[in-house]
């Protein structure tokens, strides 16, 4: 019988490597013995044994052959299989193809790319699916402008979001597998920097559409649909409460991170092109919505959030307790938040919350703290930006949740925090575990950025459009339509507290949806929704032995000591010679460009590849690819790893020069002219070109 | 003279038939081993491949004609020959249609049995004179092998000469009876498998075993020579289901005129399938297993048949 | 005299067969070389026989035809280009190989592998063992002569090596199993046809063990041949089916479970003589065994990621060894490797069955006939590249 150990075996083995059953304890399972009778029967047996074989083969001799019949039929061949190597395009020669469909058609692009496994692992991961590839392709060659109009197209803001980017794309970045990421981010910047250094004269979108629509906020989901619908030929209109244009990217991101004049130059760019900006005008207060909605053939509401979460915590209504955004906002906009000289206590660990931090200590706080829940290495925001924020000053005080306001006679004076054992529980929901050990800190000023909501209430005051119990607008998720036909909303009143390149990525999401509801299409038939690809996270690679020409060019920051105290930019930006270099270290993944990255000869079992390159900053070229079949072994090492799918395994035949289609010769091919025959690997090439749709 | 031009033209008639024999034989094996392996077997020379073994047979005459260097070259190339003509020779004694055998002589039975065991001869020389140890250990394996089972292949067409009262194959023919069949079926089982041991073909291939000996006694042949063997081997074959088919199954007795040859001509090939049959069925037996099959159960049975035959011969 | 200089001073045609007469201890007989090239080396094996009339007196493999120096390469690469190496080792049953090394780096590592990965390698794994136990099946019908009976056996090793070629590109050097998982996910409706075969096979075995292992001749050539005592096969190190074909109850997959084989209903065949026909059966057996785990596999294989995720390009495992096994094909396969810390190995030794099998055949073939010594040989299943590495 067959023993049946418990699957926990495996693990036991796998800690502590002992076997867990000697010979003794399994029992012997099934003999293979087998013997002919004695005597007459036994006699007989051998005869019916014999007769039983001829019975065998004459059965499989009637039975249909299962070879293939010469020269009619032919041998499927994998598409996995590993014949010769050929490399597709060479850096220099070919160039790459840009990701730049009209937005209605660009989820489908993607989708097709993702689907046939070329696109981008940065395009893939990044939202709104920016080609960043295509950006340092251009840039490589030094066509900044023509970079930043690619990038604009998906990411409407690149100078902006060159500079607070939270770069999803960076973290997959292929690079990072052999040493760092490309500095996509910085990149974006550069483009920004060189398209508004030699701006090109800007003509308006021609307007072809009948329709025009409303946006009601200029943040960059607005302005992502209304770039969208104007490239359409609609005429755009959009509202902004405040007087200057820019939502959340001017009341919530701090100057030092983005200078305004950036953001000013960007949205009057757009403005250029044919944006018909209303600012000043609060949708709700000062006109009712009803009246956009019946003056407009669509209305977006692209609001965002505008008021900060509190936390239900004795002495959370004591004077000098706030709200972050109402803080930034202050910040923003006055260069003063009345903390000079105080102590600050930040509650919270996210972004927003360093952020408020870093704010406080350039407006002049004497003392700025920063307590989390969570332990320093899983805090929720970028570790880079409390990298910057703790060597400009800001103490953190990780693993510490908010349990009381401290107040004396209505003021707060202090706080009182809880540490936290452990924020989540097994199964990842937020369960915060607290000891019972408490600190009290003195402050003056409390914080809190633990969440932004939208508020809704009066934008909506007077129309059909209901808001649920928590102040929320109820919207489709996928087509981002209302209750009302024809009003539409995106970006963080849809998604919640998220990134600008999210918002963004709503924004072209809404447009495609309005363009279809006032083509009268249908919002969903046929649409293409935005694939949702995974890359694997790349081990980081050690960095010993990269020469520092292939390392990514570091972004000079200014002194800590120096930038803590006012509100210029942090991250000082590169220069064009450096954007050349940089981009140059694209692998262009995808593109069936060699890039001769070289990676495919340091990982051949044989030796059996030499590259060199040219490596001239906007000059590149491949001018040497040796590939010696004769010490390949088919391994599949090199073609697995190419970064850019430029090397690949075609369907011939090892060493032979000859794809299986050809092996049937025909008396024609046989008689032809001997020019570009195959043993030159002519015909296999065209034969693979045959093979593949 | 005239008896020499005829035996000219009778050879060359033989020479031509034995060599379409085994061409087709050939040809036939590589099908039906083919279908037996789900394979196809030839194909493309000329329809369904028949002409395939044409194109092996000017293959094999252009190759280089290797003579190994420590032979003893003289017997070395007189080898096939001596191999070859007993197996064509054969041929002449056996009764093709109604009174038609090319040889048509009184000991016509005897002369079948003994003639083509004279090629054991040739077989010991070719595998002696190749001076390689593979090939001598094949050639005494074969004379083994072969004069083992010439006895029980000579006792069980014994049977026939007695109920037929003749060993002039036309007159065992005449006398031949459908019973015979019946009767002498033991016996035909002991014909069969003695010929297929005569021919050395599997499962008693031993002495050109190929796992072991690669080719046994013809090992260091080549070209032309080596297909000299092949085509003594096909040749036997043919021969020996063709006389199986006339003497012991009838031949042309079932039915008259040209149906009978039809008859005869669908014997022999049911004879031959058969062999290749056997032998690509079955493995092959060790050289000790061959000799006591032959001596403990081939040899007893053919003598068995033999006394039950001249027992009931008056009845039949 | 040295019967190897008496030889090779009388090269000839088929690797110096000559007439010996001067050999001292074989005074009477022939001393004959089978190999190195010969149909029924299994290789590149060259066996010394010192013949008695048909008699074996003495049979002395020589070994070292196919000796590439895989080990001594192994140091010369990155961990990874190693893989392509052990695909070169046991050529058909590379996937054993690669297994075997990438279970050494993993454990040197301390690198877990996704458990979907674990049940590919087990699937292909078994495959593989069906794949090389038809190669050692056809081969004991083509060494006995029954060529029909290697064809069949050859068919439906062909059915898993296009099975194979579909998965990842390579019909036999794989390159399939890396540390830390596999190197691609299995096709679309790959395991479809994984079953179906599966299926088939079962009916195809029992068709082999009736035409040939229940055949009367080939009995009478298999029974009583090459008797290996089973104190002797433990003695000898032998190990996979040489070793349970006489009755030792040893598998790996059963006594030392590694992967996931714990979760698989499977039993280990065992002969009881210990001959060639037992051998052979235990082959048959096994693959039948084979297809139960297969089923098993695909049943209770999970979704998820086939390769550990974050694992660095150039692997630097610490300085260290580590030891592991698997049973291969052939027997208990383990690999020693060795790591100074740097991107290379330090050592790679391999242990491998086919070699410490081979040592038994002067053993099991004295006193027995030369077509018993093909037979023994054909038994043992030996694969060069693995022997001589």
């Amino acid at each position: 019988m067959a023993v049946k150990p418990t699957p926990s075996a495996t693990d036991r083995r796998e800690q502590v490597g002992a076997p867990i059953a000697t010979p003794t304890q399994v029992p012997i399972s099934v003999s293979v013995a087998d013997e002919f009778p004695q005597g007459i029967a036994g006699f007989a047996a051998k005869a019916m044994s014999l007769v039983t074989g001829l019975g065998i083969t004459a059965r499989r001799a009637i039975a249909a052959p299962k070879t293939l019949s010469y020269p009619r039929e032919k041998y499927p061949i994998s598409p996995r299989w590993r014949g010769p190597l050929v490399l597709r395009g060479v850096l220099g020669r070919e160039g790459i193809d840009l990701i730049d469909a009209p937005s209605v058609d660009y989820n489908a692009t993607i989708d097709t790319l993702h689907r046939e496994q070329s696109l981008a692992p940065c395009v893939g991961n990044c939202p709104a699916n920016v080609d960043a590839r295509g950006q340092n392709y251009l840039m490589a060659d030094g066509h900044h402008i023509a970079a930043y109009e690619l990038v604009r197209d998906r990411n409407i803001l690149p100078g902006v979001l060159g500079r607070i980017c939270h770069h999803p794309c960076e973290s997959v970045c292929r690079r990072l597998q052999y040493d760092e990421a490309v500095a996509i981010r910085p990149l974006h910047r550069m483009a920004y920097e060189a398209y508004q250094s030699d701006r090109p004269a800007i003509e308006s979108f021609p307007l072809t559409q009948q329709a025009n629509i409303a946006i009601i906020g200029s943040g960059p989901s607005g302005l992502a649909a209304a770039w969208d619908l104007m490239k359409l030929g609609y005429s755009v209109t959009a509202y902004e409460k405040d007087k200057t244009p820019g939502g959340a990217l001017l009341t919530g991101v701090p100057a030092y991170r983005l200078p305004r004049e950036v953001l000013a130059s960007e949205i009057a760019n757009i403005v250029e092109y044919g944006l018909d900006l209303r600012c000043g005008i609060e949708i709700g207060k000062d006109v009712p919505i009803d009246h956009l909605i019946g003056e407009y053939d669509a209305v977006l509401i692209a609001a965002g959030l505008q008021i900060s979460r509190g936390l239900p915590i004795p002495g959370a209504n004591a004077k000098g307790v706030r709200g972050a955004l109402e803080f930034l906002s202050d910040v923003n906009r006055r260069q003063d938040a009345d903390v000079k000289g105080k102590r600050v206590m930040v509650i919270g660990g996210g972004n927003v919350a360093v952020d408020v931090a870093r704010c406080a200590l350039r407006v002049g706080a004497s003392e700025v703290r920063l307590a989390c829940l969570e332990a320093s290495n899983e805090m929720p925001c970028h570790p880079w930006e409390i990298e910057e924020g703790l060597d400009e000053g800001v103490i953190a005080m990780c693993g510490n949740g908010p349990e009381m306001v401290l107040e004396q006679d209505g003021l707060v004076v202090g706080m009182r925090l809880r540490e936290c054992l452990s924020v989540f529980d097994a199964s990842g929901r937020f369960n915060p575990v607290f000891a019972d050990l408490f600190t009290d800190v003195d402050c003056d000023v409390v914080v809190f950025a633990i969440g932004q909501a939208p508020d809704l209430r009066d934008l909506v005051a007077g129309s059909d459009l209901v808001l649920t119990e928590q102040g929320l607008l109820p919207v489709d998720g996928s087509v981002l339509s209302t209750q009302q036909p024809g009003v539409f909303a995106c970006g963080e009143v849809v998604t919640g507290p998220g990134s600008a390149i999210g918002s963004i990525a709503s924004g072209h999401e809404a447009a495609i949806s309005i363009h279809r509801f006032l083509a009268g299409q249908s919002l969903l038939a046929d649409r293409v929704f935005r694939p949702v690809p995974t890359f694997p996270k790349y081990g980081q690679a050690t960095l010993d032995g990269v020469e520092s020409a292939r390392r990514r060019v570091e972004m000079p920051l200014s002194a800590a000591g120096e930038r803590s105290r006012d509100f210029r930019q942090v991250e000082l930006g590169m220069t064009r010679l450096e954007s050349l270099n940089e981009s140059a270290r694209c692998l262009r993944c995808q593109s069936q460009v060699c890039v001769g990255c070289t990676f495919c000869a340091r990982t051949c079992p044989d030796f059996a590849i030499t590259v060199e390159r040219i490596d001239d900053p906007g000059h590149r070229m491949v001018t040497r690819y040796d590939l010696d079949l004769s010490k390949c072994c088919y391994c599949g090492l090199c073609a697995e790893q190419c970064p850019t799918d430029a090397l690949v395994h075609t369907g011939q035949y090892e060493l032979a020069f000859r794809s299986r289609e050809l092996t049937i010769s025909d008396i024609a091919e046989m008689r032809r002219d001997p020019g570009g025959t195959r043993a030159t690997g002519c015909d296999a090439l065209r034969a693979q070109e045959r093979v593949e749709p | 003279m005239s008896g020499f031009v005829g035996g000219l033209i009778w050879g060359l008639a033989a020479g031509t038939l034995i060599a379409i024999a085994a061409l087709f034989g050939v040809w036939w094996e590589r099908k039906v081993a083919g279908r037996i392996q789900m394979r196809i077997g030839p194909q493309t020379t000329g329809p369904a491949g028949i002409l395939q073994t044409i194109a092996d047979t000017l293959k094999l005459i252009l190759k280089e004609d290797i003579t190994p260097d420590q032979a003893d070259v003289r017997v070395f190339r007189l080898a096939p020959l001596v191999v070859f003509v007993p197996v064509a020779m054969s041929f002449s004694v056996i009764p093709f249609a109604a009174g038609f055998a090319p040889l048509d002589t009184s000991v016509g039975m005897l002369f079948f049995l003994a003639v083509p065991a004279l090629s054991v001869i040739g077989i010991l020389l070719g595998g002696w004179s190749s001076r390689n140890t593979y090939a001598t250990i094949g050639a005494i394996r074969a004379a083994a092998q072969m004069i083992s089972y010439e006895l029980p292949r000579a006792l069980a067409v014994l049977s026939l000469v007695v109920l037929a009262g003749s060993i002039r194959p036309l007159d065992v023919m005449a006398a031949w009876s459908p019973w015979w069949i019946i009767a002498t079926a033991p016996g035909f089982i002991v014909y069969f498998i003695a010929s297929i041991a005569e021919v050395n073909r599997g499962p008693f291939d031993i002495p050109e075993a190929e796992s072991e000996l690669v080719a046994g006694y013809f090992a260091d042949y080549s070209g032309i020579r080596w297909s000299i063997f092949m085509m003594a081997e096909y040749g036997g074959m043919v021969a020996a289901s063709l006389f199986g088919a006339a003497v012991f199954l009838g031949g042309w007795n079932w039915l008259p005129g040209i149906g009978g040859i039809l008859v005869f001509v669908a014997l022999t090939l049911a004879l031959v399938t058969a062999m290749v049959w056997v032998k690509w069925t079955y493995p092959r037996l060790r050289a000790d297993q061959l000799m006591s099959f032959a001596w403990k159960i081939m040899t007893p049975a053919a003598i068995v048949q033999l006394v039950v035959v001249a027992v009931i011969a008056p009845w039949l | 005299m040295d019967a190897t200089e008496t030889t090779s001073s009388q090269t000839g045609v088929l690797g110096g067969a000559g007439v010996s007469s001067e050999s001292a201890d074989t005074a009477e007989g022939l001393v004959i070389n089978v190999g190195p090239s010969h149909p029924s080396t299994h290789g590149v094996c060259r066996v010394i026989v010192h013949l008695d009339g048909e008699i074996v007196r003495k049979a002395e493999p020589v070994i070292g035809y196919l000796h590439r120096g895989i080990e001594k390469m192994c140091e010369n690469r990155t961990w990874l280009q190693c893989v392509p190496l052990t695909d070169r080792l046991d050529y058909v049953g590379s996937m054993y190989s690669n297994w075997a090394y990438c279970r050494a780096v993993e454990r040197l590592s301390e690198i877990r592998v996704p458990e979907r990965a674990e049940y590919i390698r087990v699937l292909v794994c078994e495959l593989q063992r069906i794949a090389s136990h038809m190669m050692a099946l056809g081969a004991s019908g083509a060494d006995t002569g029954a060529a029909t009976m290697f064809i069949y056996a050859f068919d439906e090793r062909e059915r898993v090596i296009e099975l194979f070629e579909e998965l990842c590109g390579a019909r036999l050097t794989y390159n399939y199993v890396r540390p830390g998982g596999v190197s691609v996910d299995l096709p679309e409706g790959w395991t479809d046809r994984v079953l179906e075969f599966a299926r088939k096979h079962r009916i195809a075995l029992a068709e082999m063990d009736r035409l040939f292992l229940g055949n009367a001749i080939a009995r009478a050539r298999l029974k009583g041949i090459g008797v290996l005592d089973p104190d002797v096969a433990v003695a000898w190190g032998a190990s996979g089916p040489v070793a349970r074909g006489s009755g030792v109850n040893w598998d790996l997959r059963k006594h030392d479970p590694y992967s996931v084989y714990p979760r698989f209903d499977f039993d280990v065949p065992l002969g009881s003589r210990g001959d060639c026909f037992d051998r052979a059966r235990c082959r048959l057996f096994e693959a039948f065994e084979s297809c139960r785990i297969i089923e098993q596999a695909i049943s209770q294989m999970p979704e998820g990621p086939v390769m550990t995720a974050g694992l660095p390009r150039l692997l630097k495992p610490a300085a260290g060894d580590a030891y592991d096994h698997i049973e291969s094909a052939r027997g208990s396969l383990g690999v020693y490797v060795v790591s100074d810390g740097s991107v290379r190995p330090y050592r790679v030794k391999f242990r491998s069955p086919a070699f410490c099998n081979l040592a038994l055949l002067p053993l099991l073939a004295e006193g027995h006939t030369l077509s018993d010594l093909v037979v023994i040989l054909g038994s043992l299943d030996p694969v060069f590249g693995e022997v001589d590495r």
